[in-house]
């Protein structure tokens, strides 16, 4: 394996010190990228005018949670956060339902002209959504869908990537499972339900976090198919609509702090999940 | 995009031989079309449409405001050849792309090596490098906006503090590609930090007891073994992260507007000024055609050249 | 081997169904008898905090309307939003509109005409304003805005800080200066005070600097036809170069957006401050010692960038009559009850109120809006208006003249080949 042609004599490790230096190197990483974090929330404590002050106060000198109160009584977040919830359910569910579906009928069926769609839905992973969003959008002014739930989620849901790495992952089943359900008088259908999903659960755990993140962060599709700010979900309202008027740096703050905060907390209780995720599926949002 | 999946439950055969089933002949043979109808239909609705319906659009001059609608022919392809904005919007893409990509694989390289431990630090540290990723855009970008505000925002505090000039950084033409990129490197450097995280948990133990007992330092092995072993995995991110890095829209839209001078205006944008904000839809068609044909063009050079040297190993 | 199945399949169609019955409850607003209003507007500043006092008025008063309102981000975020919301079908009842926006906006398509029948039944008619406002929005011979204020560039000034700087008359009203001279004497002696700057001017989008300079010097910029730009290179270079002048000695801030110049004026570090007149309520909000003025003749006629705010009817693929029937009584409401608008800073484009003691009294309002028959709308083509490509791409061009990374001659040449090319395009409208 390796060319190391150093005595063979044991001797103690002496990593002691780069060991040392390289976990103060990734606290002090750690604390850079918590850095921002922290000036938001330290900003959202402060009354208005403490914001603009120069030179900058590190600690709110009289903290308060007026930004909060003012951000959370315009409305519009909750209704945002809403949204934003019925939209990701929708897009992860639909996403999971449809691609192990097309997933299945491609790795265990066989019909006509099954390999030719097989290569035109691969060659969709290499469609960018981006440059589709004129002419989409075009479409979903005549299907009258601007403005609506299943305009942002539809689209959403066309990730072709999702059925190549689930047919990969098909193909490593064996079949001796659907055999012996086939013998008990199984359907397709219910092969499908009973025993690729159970047998397929971690990465669908894993591509279903993905993918809700993906949906919930989603910027650039919802921002182009509402224009209701009632309609809007998190990221696109708080980037479209101003609640507030005036000095409002804490405010934004606030909304900064509350708009990321669901999310920070899902990743937290599903750390294990995420980092394994990476690992089983690695694929991008 | 999709990594090798290790498959979890070993083959027994292999699975294009679907064997013969019991049932009505038509079913059987077209059967399996019903599973994959429902993606089928969304597939065929929301990306080959737009797709054909795009391409046609670009040969009219259409409008979002539903006027006219006249053939152009070429015309479009033509306009967009001589539209110098074009150039200057694919130009920041290119350099956004060059300037975020290294940074965006080599630190989270380094991140994965120093958290790659067990117990509560590891978590942690796991918890910063990628509680970021998981911020909608917009946060992002309103906590980096006033994190740059020049006269109370928290860099420009640092640097006066520290007896420098402030900067404008979102309004400063040569700095502002910097900031956005700055902001990106916070944001996405934990999604290549977990994929390296993921290769580096999958080296096994023994390799690097054998490479001990062969007497080589910490150094030798991270030269001689961890970064080769990961060779692979560098590939797939570079890979990744040139064809999102091309893609840049949402952090350049919230933070500069394209702006000062239209020196961070990636294509993307100009698309979508073009096509929402003066209504020219059809023009708009023909300049995401070009940006899709330069994508095609990375993703099939890339993938020939990853997928080349993953079968070499 | 597999779990059994039935465990999580009336789990997943309880979640499913519960879903789908959110859905059609949310999606679905047939089921309401009350007339319904949404409306849209782009006042981020102050005038949105007193916009929104006056919207708690109508609501109260209006308990049987539906009232939603949403402001959104001013300029091209606003106007592609509206746009395309009209495009969609599913358009707000009513939405604000920029005067110059008007005829760019493809009203004919994307708007929907005021009825002015039941304009006049709700008490508003053509009588109650200046032919001109009321003519430039009219379209093919339909109304497709009300017009609802004016609003010019000014003068705004701490009265402390210009007391200390003496620039204040015995009336306690900052003295009239005239000429180039005159002004950079008066910025100085503002800087002198408070250290920092003279004035807070938004570098980013210096686009009503300029043309209110541009247009006291009387630069044409479009010939008769519309078709040709005629811009004065002369008078356009000079008022660039003060403009590099004012930023280079340190009189204004070499770069600073919106709300950096909100908050610059707020907390002391300029002393004036050029900009619309719509900050009124901000800066008595923050209990500052304030007033305003006309913004200086620096050259040689008084003309004043600004522009008119109307309500405009977004095309809806089905608009319900009594959802319009409500709208236009809303409209008229606003017109009606726009003293408390004009508190705010604009100038009410409504005689009845435009001529009314409650708005003639008012202060700091009197000491400019004699002004309003100045005000210098924007050049009249498709792309040009508040906020629209014109706008913007003297945005581009003319910031770099105050962080200096730009000469006034180079900014000139950028802006005139931009303002061609958008020339050369094939009108979408």
């Amino acid at each position: 394996m390796t060319t190391a042609t150093l005595p063979a004599a044991t001797k103690p490790p002496r990593w002691n010190f780069p060991k040392t230096a390289s976990a103060v190197g990734a606290v002090i990483l750690a604390v850079i990228w918590l850095v921002p974090l922290l000036w938001a929330l330290d900003t959202s404590l402060k009354p208005e005018p403490e914001t603009t002050r120069a030179p900058i106060t590190w600690l709110p000198e009289s903290p308060t949670t007026d930004a909060y109160r003012s951000v959370i009584d315009q409305g519009d977040l909750i209704r945002w956060f809403f949204n934003s919830t019925i939209v990701s359910v929708l897009v992860t569910t639909l996403t999971l339902i449809v691609s192990v579906l097309a997933a299945y009928g491609f790795s265990r069926t066989k019909f006509p002209g099954r390999k030719v769609l097989f290569g035109l839905i691969i060659a969709g992973i290499l469609v960018p959504p981006q440059v589709l969003i004129v002419p989409l959008f075009q479409e979903m002014t005549g299907l009258g869908l601007v403005d609506t739930y299943w305009g942002m989620v539809l689209p959403q849901v066309v990730a072709p990537v999702m059925v190549f790495v689930l047919k990969k992952f098909f193909d490593g089943i064996s079949r001796d499972y659907e055999d012996a359900a086939r013998v008990d008088g199984a359907s397709r259908w219910r092969i499908v339900w009973s025993v690729m999903v159970p047998m397929s659960r971690p990465i669908l755990v894993a591509v279903g976090i993905f993918t809700f993140i993906g949906a919930w962060n989603n910027f650039l599709w919802p921002f182009i198919v509402t224009t209701d700010p009632s309609m809007m979900t998190i990221p696109v309202g708080l980037a479209n609509v101003q609640g507030s008027y005036g000095l409002r740096y804490a405010q934004i703050m606030a909304s900064a702090v509350l708009g990321g905060l669901p999310l920070l907390i899902v990743y937290a209780l599903f750390q294990r999940h995420v980092v394994r995720g990476v690992g089983d599926a690695g694929i991008k949002g | 995009m999709a990594v090798e999946t290790p498959p979890r439950v070993t083959a027994g055969t292999p699975s294009t031989t679907a064997k013969p089933e019991t049932g009505q002949p038509w079913k059987e043979r077209w059967g399996g079309l019903f599973f994959v109808a429902p993606f089928l239909l969304l597939f065929v609705l929301f990306m080959l449409w737009p797709i054909v319906s795009g391409l046609w659009n670009s040969f009219f001059n259409t409008s979002l405001a539903g006027v006219k609608q006249e053939f152009l022919g070429l015309q479009n392809w033509r306009d967009l050849f001589g539209d110098p904005a074009v150039w200057s919007s694919l130009k920041n893409t290119l350099v956004f792309t060059a300037m975020s990509t290294p940074p965006l694989v080599v630190i989270a390289l380094v991140m994965a090596l120093l958290a790659n431990r067990k117990g509560l630090l590891g978590w942690l540290l796991r918890f910063s490098y990628f509680a970021p990723f998981v911020l909608p855009a917009t946060v992002v970008t309103l906590i980096w906006v006033w994190i740059y505000q020049p006269g109370f925002g928290l860099v420009n505090g640092l640097l006066t503090a520290g007896g420098f000039t402030e900067i404008d950084w979102l309004n400063t033409e040569n700095r502002a590609m910097l900031a956005v990129v700055i902001t990106t490197v916070w944001w996405t450097v934990g999604f290549n930090f977990l994929l390296y995280l993921a290769a580096l948990q999958g080296i096994p133990a023994q390799v690097y007891e054998a490479a001990a007992i062969d007497g080589a330092n910490g150094r030798q092995q991270l030269f001689r073994i961890t970064l080769p072993l990961l060779s692979r995995t560098t590939g797939l991110i570079v890979v990744l992260q040139l064809v999102a890095s091309l893609k840049i829209f949402d952090q350049i839209y919230l933070m500069t507007t394209g702006g000062p001078n239209h020196a961070t205006r990636p294509i993307i944008m100009y698309i979508y000024e073009t096509g929402f904000t003066s209504y020219r839809i059809g023009y708009a068609s023909a300049i995401s055609y070009l940006f899709f044909a330069i994508i095609v063009i990375v993703a099939v050079a890339q993938f020939k050249l990853f997928s080349g040297r993953g079968e070499a190993e | 081997m597999p779990p059994d199945p039935a465990l999580f399949r009336p789990g997943r169609r309880a979640v499913l169904g519960g879903l789908l019955g959110t859905l059609a409850l949310t999606g679905c607003g047939a089921l309401r008898s009350q007339p319904k209003v949404r409306e849209w507007n782009l006042f981020g500043g102050g005038d949105g905090a007193r916009l929104l006092q006056i919207h708690q008025q109508y609501v109260a008063e209006h308990p049987d309307v539906l009232f939603e309102a949403h402001t959104l981000a001013w300029g091209p975020p606003f106007y592609t939003k509206l746009a395309m919301s009209a495009a969609g079908g599913r358009a707000p009842e009513v939405a604000t509109l920029h005067l110059s926006r008007l005829k760019g906006f493809s009203p004919t398509t994307m708007l929907d005409p005021i009825p002015v029948d039941l304009l006049a039944d709700a008490g508003v008619t053509e009588s109650d304003f200046l032919p001109t406002s009321w003519n430039r929005a009219v379209v093919d011979g339909k109304l497709y805005a009300v017009p609802l204020d004016t609003h010019p560039f000014v003068l705004y000034y701490n009265t402390e800080i210009c007391q200390k700087a003496g620039l204040l008359g015995a009336d306690g009203k900052i003295k009239t200066v005239k000429g180039v001279d005159a002004f950079l004497d008066m910025l100085k002696a503002v800087k002198d005070v408070t250290g920092k700057f003279g004035a807070s001017v938004e570098t980013t989008n210096p686009w009503r600097l300029w043309w209110t300079l541009y247009g006291q010097l009387e630069g044409k910029f479009f010939d008769e036809t519309g078709t040709r730009l005629v811009l004065d290179d002369a008078k356009a270079l000079e008022a660039l170069t003060l403009m590099a002048k004012l930023a280079a000695d340190g009189l204004t801030p070499r770069s600073s957006n919106y709300s950096a110049l909100v908050a610059q004026f707020t907390n002391g570090d300029a002393g004036l401050s050029f900009n619309g007149e719509w900050e009124v309520t901000t800066y008595q909000t923050a209990k500052m010692p304030f007033s305003m003025a006309p913004f200086p003749v620096v050259y040689d006629v008084p003309k004043y960038a600004g522009d008119a705010h109307t309500f405009v009817l977004p095309h809806q693929s089905n608009r319900n009559k009594d959802d319009t029937k409500a709208t236009v009584e809303y409209i008229a409401w606003m017109l009606k009850h726009s003293a408390e608008w004009a508190a705010g800073g604009h100038v009410p484009a409504y005689q009845p109120v435009a001529k009314s003691d409650e708005y003639l009294k008012l202060k700091p309002q009197a000491e400019y809006r004699s002004v309003a028959p100045d005000v210098l709308f924007d050049p009249d083509a498709w792309f040009s208006g508040s906020g629209a490509q014109l706008q913007n791409e003297a945005a581009a061009a003319f910031s770099g003249v105050f962080s200096g990374q730009a000469t006034p001659k180079d900014a000139l040449a950028q802006f005139k080949a931009a303002t061609q090319k958008l020339l050369d395009t094939p009108s979408p409208v």
